[in-house]
């Protein structure tokens, strides 16, 4: 190989190396491991929706003593990249793997290769149906969706709104969608739902609301079911000066979206804690394996807080690294709490 | 009998180099990770190799004779949805496998009809046709991938069974080469890049070897859609695109055509995709991290190609010595 590559590589390999000597293969109260190697595997690897989760994968393994695990798949959704990199990574005998699974059959016969050669293998962020991880770490998508309708039926109960998706029928973003429909045909049969299909990338994700909104101003909500569409609703409520008129809310916490809740644009966004999606998966994986089995990973829903202007303090000032900033001091407790939702148990 | 004949003989070969330089990273991935001379390892790099060898296989066709074809990694996507709207209509599978490749090289056809009869150039041609295949692909699919056909004889020899997308692509390889350097077709190709003007002149059918060659990459690329498809067990709206057309036609380029025409071979094409799938393949297996990956790969590709070039200019001056 050229010279360049060998630099780079060797720089990188330096890099690791500095890694495995500060992490001595064990950690507190545990025995001392093989620096076990985890793979999470990803359908958007440079998106900024997973920094944190990436903040959250180098602390668990730091905290762990086990090298900080690769991050690999694909840039833009490809699946069949996706489940080459996954193969790559069983090819390579790691000892664990997480797997954001935005597809329902790619990688079924994978992760049942991987479990027949011993690769512990979880999901997070995405899960699908007819797969066979051992655990799902992440948002109970349908459920975020429901409990958001819910939450939209408090304010609009007769008339259109507007919904964006980034891309109908994906596995990580349509579940929600479906949630809120559900929802409100209970609690609020009056509104209708018009869909916007905004598309993946930020700035047309503006052009595809403000475009929906410009063809029916006399909407009563704009909403969104990903990061980016949520972005746009608040930019448009703010740029269209709707604030308080009209419903707003959606996922996720984009720069826009916070300061949107804290100027009153939306009402509501809903943090899934990629964070912990990082943190959990290796947590699990690494207990998985040091007690042979014992600890099954459990089935975490990572999230389903509303952040409203009551509670988005935090957001918008602390630039933490558990929500992307770069901010690793402790933040400061506010004074006072805000009620969660009522406990329901089920029964 | 001396050995300096033959050792000049294989001096000659033009794939010679990228073959050195393929072998290069072969070795400095065994050395560097455990995994890599593995069956199950070397069933992934062809996984890697397969789509783009079979898009390049037309692109280097292409290439030669001047022209370019940026839409062949959306008729990549939409062809699986083509056979899948075919099948759920009604049609037996083979029926619809078929209907699906014939969309493609009809595709192809309007690429080159367009290009050659309006005279349009094939970068703006082909430019307009991929985005507005995307557009038809998202309309047809909703955005939503589907699953393959289950239990299909025809989907088992079609990338189902493993290996048989590879062996497609070698297929492919050999057919497309021996299309380039034995048939009457292949030196027209080659005479229409090279000087089209003399080519024109002594009565090649220019526009028609380029409507062809048109047709040619874009039935391979529906096929190799296909082939992808069917071996991931999913159909998906965000397989393919300009991604997989550009590595097909960096392959080409990395295996030694020409970007504006007139040299170039398949067999090349093939060893460029060899270099880049054991490359991409080999960094993921050494646990590259994804922000650092691209860095990695680019570097790759430039020293490979800083290597590659040395050694053809090594070889000439060894060529030049011996002859006289």
């Amino acid at each position: 190989m050229g010279g360049t590559t060998v630099a780079a590589s060797t720089l990188l390999s330096a890099c690791t190396g500095v890694q495995e000597a500060q992490n001595g293969g064990n950690s507190g109260p545990f025995p001392s491991t093989p620096g076990w190697r985890f793979a999470f595997v990803n359908h958007v690897t440079t998106n900024s929706f997973f920094v944190p989760t990436r903040s959250g994968l180098t602390d668990a393994s730091a905290l762990l003593g086990v090298p900080e695990p690769q991050w690999t798949g694909s840039e833009n959704g490809n699946v069949a990249q996706m489940a080459s990199a996954m193969e790559t990574a069983i090819n390579s005998k790691v000892d664990g793997i997480a797997v954001a699974l935005t597809d329902d059959n790619a990688f079924v016969e994978l992760t049942k290769r991987a479990l027949g050669a011993g690769i512990p293998v979880i999901a997070y962020n995405a899960n699908a149906a007819g797969n066979y991880p051992l655990t799902y770490v992440g948002q109970d998508l349908y459920l975020s969706g429901f409990r958001m309708g819910q939450r939209i039926a408090q304010k609009v109960t007769s008339g259109d709104i507007i919904v964006g998706i980034s891309q109908p029928g994906g596995n990580n973003v349509q579940p929600r969608l479906d949630g809120i429909t559900d929802a409100l045909k209970q609690s609020a049969p009056g509104v209708r739902i018009q869909s916007v299909n905004t598309g993946a990338e930020q700035a047309g994700e503006l052009n595809a609301m403000t475009a929906a909104y410009t063809g029916n101003t006399a909407v009563k909500g704009i909403y969104a079911v990903d990061a980016g569409s949520t972005a746009a609703c608040a930019k448009l409520i703010a740029d269209r000066k709707l604030s308080g008129k009209i419903g707003g809310g959606g996922f996720d916490l984009l720069d826009d979206t916070v300061t949107g809740v804290k100027d009153g644009a939306l009402d509501f966004t809903i943090d899934q804690s990629p964070y912990l999606q990082g943190f959990l998966s290796v947590l699990y994986l690494y207990l998985f394996r040091l007690s042979g089995t014992l600890v099954a990973p459990p089935v975490t829903d990572t999230g389903l807080t509303f952040v409203t202007k009551e509670n988005v303090g935090p957001y918008a000032s602390a630039r933490s690294r558990f929500e992307g900033g770069d901010n690793k001091a402790v933040i400061a407790m506010p004074g006072s709490i805000p009620l969660p939702p009522p406990s329901v148990l089920s029964r | 009998m001396s050995s300096k004949p033959v050792l000049l003989g294989v001096m000659q070969v033009k794939e010679l180099s990228i073959l050195l330089v393929t072998i290069a990273a072969g070795i400095y991935f065994t050395v560097t990770s455990g995994a890599f001379n593995s069956l199950d390892n070397y069933q992934t790099i062809a996984q890697y190799v397969a789509p783009w060898s079979i898009i390049a296989a037309g692109q280097v066709m292409l290439l030669i004779c001047g022209e370019i074809d940026l839409s062949a990694g959306f008729v990549f996507t939409l062809a699986p949805f083509m056979m899948m709207q075919f099948f759920v209509n009604g049609w037996p599978l083979w029926l619809a496998l078929l209907g699906a490749i014939v969309v493609s090289t009809l595709v192809g056809l309007a690429n080159g009809l367009i290009r050659t009869v309006l005279g349009i150039p094939s970068f703006i041609t082909t430019l307009g046709m991929a985005f507005l295949l995307q557009g038809l692909v998202l309309i047809i699919s909703n955005a939503r991938p589907v699953g393959t056909p289950k239990d299909s004889g025809v989907l088992e020899v079609f990338g189902g069974a493993r290996w048989t997308e590879f062996l497609w692509a070698l297929g492919v390889v050999v057919v497309m080469q021996v299309v380039l350097s034995a048939t009457r077709f292949g030196i027209h190709t080659q005479a229409t890049g090279g000087n089209p003007v003399g080519a024109a002149e002594s009565g090649i059918p220019v526009n028609r070897v380029k409507v062809v060659n048109f047709a040619i990459t874009s039935t391979l690329a529906g096929l190799a859609g296909i082939l992808q498809g069917t071996r991931v067990g999913s159909y998906d709206p965000t397989n393919g695109g300009f991604t997989t057309m550009f590595f097909a036609v960096a392959s080409a380029v990395i295996g030694g055509t020409a970007l504006l025409g007139g040299s170039g071979t398949v067999a090349g094409a093939c060893l460029g995709a060899l270099l880049l799938g054991i490359v991409f393949d080999g960094f993921n297996l050494t646990g590259v991290s994804a922000n650092a990956f691209n860095l990695v790969l680019g570097a790759a590709i430039l020293g490979a190609m800083v290597l590659n070039v040395t050694l053809v200019v090594v070889r000439n001056r060894i060529g030049s010595r011996e002859r006289t």
